[in-house]
């Protein structure tokens, strides 16, 4: 039983469950930090933690167990996880076919009650149109 | 951040992918009292060219944890780009925010200091 690479693997699944749990806390404020320092560190030093538990259990002679490999799989996986959706973040802008001045472009569409919609319906009225990803 | 658009007589419309039993449930469940509009087909998404075509997406699916909808299903699928217009009573667009990073939306405040940079 090696207790140290036991407890690498256990902080390093910890760290990087806390840096997710800490960053998706902060979407539902919209306070979505642009550069998530702080968070790529600790996810980081999560990932170096869990490597280290696995390559300590090998050091120490014999495989690692189960207590060794479970936590540090899924803090790589997890981990892992965050830098790949990092790398997916940006939106491909600059097609947007309007800008300040022009006049709205008139569209169709159907409303979540099924009523028929028509920017006909805004004349007159101020709007904040807004297009966003969808449901989840 | 609706009642400060009444205040400005504005009205809020929101218009993505989703088709409108999607929209239908995302509205009732998010309790959302605005007027939701939907493009499955990404006309008015092309039309204003806003697409982000096979955006990285999560959704919920049937996968809820005590009620809260985790969303944790990936997927790559076409979808608007997090966009805002204002426009006047005219039909004119007084502003437009647009993200380059889906992550990072118009804060309530930014929004709130448009509307009134535009309505006073």
């Amino acid at each position: 039983m090696n207790t140290l690479a036991i407890g690498a693997s256990a902080a390093g699944f910890v760290a990087v469950m806390v840096a997710w749990g800490t960053y998706l806390a902060t979407i539902p404020s919209g306070k979505v930090p642009a550069r998530p320092v702080g968070w790529i560190i600790l996810q980081l030093t999560g990932i170096a933690m869990a490597v280290l538990g696995v390559v300590w259990s090998f050091l120490e002679g014999g495989s690692p167990g189960v207590a060794v490999i479970v936590p540090a799989v899924l803090a790589l996986m997890m981990g892992t996880t965050f830098f790949y959706l990092l790398t997916q973040r940006k939106t491909p802008i600059g097609n947007l076919k309007v800008k300040v001045g022009d006049t709205l472009l008139p569209f169709e569409a159907a409303t979540s009650d099924r009523v028929r919609f028509h920017t006909d319906s805004l004349a007159g009225k101020r709007t904040l149109l807004k297009f966003f990803r969808g449901g989840w | 951040m609706k009642s400060d658009l009444e205040e400005h007589g504005v009205s809020l419309i929101a218009l993505s992918k989703d088709t409108v039993e999607e929209a239908a449930t995302h509205k009732t469940r998010d309790r959302m009292n605005l007027t939701l509009l939907s493009d499955p087909e990404l006309e008015v998404i092309r039309q204003y060219g806003v697409e982000h075509h096979k955006a990285l997406g999560f959704s919920t699916g049937n996968f809820t944890l005590f009620g809260i909808p985790l969303a944790l299903t990936p997927s790559f699928k076409t979808m608007a780009i997090p966009t805002s217009l204002l426009v006047d009573e005219n039909g004119v667009i007084q502003w437009i925010d647009q993200t380059d990073d889906y992550r990072l939306r118009s804060s309530e405040e930014r929004v709130l200091q448009a509307v009134r940079d535009a309505f006073g």
